[in-house]
């Protein structure tokens, strides 16, 4: 019934450039491409950020995406915009509508894909909220490595068993016994760079002044 | 002593966030029978919490529920995060409405439904909204069919566990409950 997941490719990206960098180029790149005005752009923007993705080390699945594409476009055809180009019995496709249903699906795509290449887990978020994350994510890894002991035969039993193991109660102060949790701050990921290299500032640079230009160009 | 209290209520909420991003990474095990599918299993550790916090906590852990999946999925900057806020958000103003005012008569599977409806509606909401136009209503039916199967699922595993987890019972004792 399940099916085993594929290792992740490498984030490259990481490699050269912080977290927050890669976030601030990702926030310049939407505001950039929300403004871009010209359908064929927008599309070569879509191509570009979805090679991003892919060199962040996220899968891009293609299917999902011509999916989402499609049917946003179709739901649009539903309502006729504009010049009619074709009729098959009671459906009329009209430009507009094409036009509008495509613009409106390249946008939802290329906003997941930026997301996908600006956002990773050791983003630090500030301020109390961003230590408890920080303790999210440092609870998630303990939690991650105890998922061989859950079995599907015996699913509540093997979890909570899990469970009274990692995380077991409290032992008179506020941390639970046996883990000392961090107070915040605590990123995984140890490998991943925390300041941005000269490539990683030439490629941030190139992708938020390229898209700033192209949204003020077209 | 109230500070400890406090302290070992937030650990305890970050602990069951962190279920939830486990929860929500084991749904990627499952085939999808159609691409928009989603079994909700994260919502396990919310409704439980509901039964260990007061209702500020259990918002708190939707909120790092949220961010956690964003972060982890890479989706934080994206329409899917906003979509997946706003259902969360009104899945747990309602679950928490429902079962604070009908704690005698509703279990959690009853709480889960009403949650994972709400999450739904929402979601359509917005999709016909900013997304596909009015005419996506066509496809609501089918989603809030989905939702009610999904919420059951959840609800019953939540209910299950919460009846014969010994760790659901030590923390709600070491807590003191909701």
């Amino acid at each position: 019934m399940a099916r085993r997941r594929r290792p992740r490719p490498p984030n490259r990206l990481a490699l050269h450039a912080s977290a927050r960098d890669v976030f601030v180029c990702g926030i310049v790149s939407i505001v950039a491409f929300l403004f871009q005005s010209s359908i064929v752009v927008r599309a070569a923007q879509v191509l570009v950020f979805a090679m991003l993705a892919t060199y962040a080390g996220k899968r891009i699945r293609w299917g999902y995406f011509v999916m989402i594409v499609s049917s946003i476009t179709l739901f649009n055809l539903l309502t006729p915009l504009g010049r009619v180009m074709l009729e098959v019995g009671p459906v009329t496709i009209t430009s507009g509508a094409l036009e509008q249903g495509v613009f409106k699906g390249l946008a939802i795509a290329g906003l997941v894909f930026i997301s996908l290449f600006a956002v990773r887990p050791d983003l630090k978020l500030p301020g109390s909220f961003g230590g408890l994350v920080a303790r999210v994510f440092y609870y998630f890894e303990i939690v991650l490595e105890s998922r061989q002991r859950i079995r599907a035969t015996a699913l509540v039993s093997s979890i909570d068993d899990a469970l009274l193991e990692i995380y077991p109660g409290f032992d008179g102060d506020a941390a639970p016994a046996g883990r000392a949790a961090p107070a915040g701050g605590a990123g995984p990921a140890p490998r991943l760079v925390t300041t941005t290299d000269a490539i990683g500032a030439i490629m941030l640079g190139t992708v938020a002044a390229a898209n700033t230009v192209l949204a003020i160009v077209f | 002593m109230r500070t400890d209290t406090r302290e070992r209520r937030l650990d305890l909420v970050a602990f069951m966030g962190a279920l939830c991003l486990f929860f929500s990474t084991l749904e990627y095990l499952f085939p999808k029978p159609v691409p928009f599918f989603r079994l909700g299993l994260a919502n396990i550790p919310v409704l439980l919490a509901l039964e260990l916090f007061s209702p500020g906590y259990v918002l708190l852990l939707v909120a790092l529920k949220v961010v956690g999946q964003g972060l982890v999925n890479g989706t934080l900057a994206s329409y899917v995060f906003l979509f997946s806020a706003a259902g969360s958000i009104a899945s747990a103003l309602v679950m928490l409405a429902v079962h604070r005012a009908g704690r005698r008569w509703i279990s959690l599977v009853g709480v889960s439904l009403f949650g994972s409806l709400a999450s739904n509606v929402v979601q359509i909401s917005l999709s016909v909204t900013f997304i596909f136009g009015s005419t996506a209503w066509v496809i609501a039916p089918a989603f809030l069919g989905i939702g009610v199967a999904s919420g059951l699922v959840v609800g019953v595993f939540a209910k299950r566990f919460a009846e014969r987890s010994r760790w659901f019972a030590r923390m709600k004792e070491a807590i003191g409950g909701a």
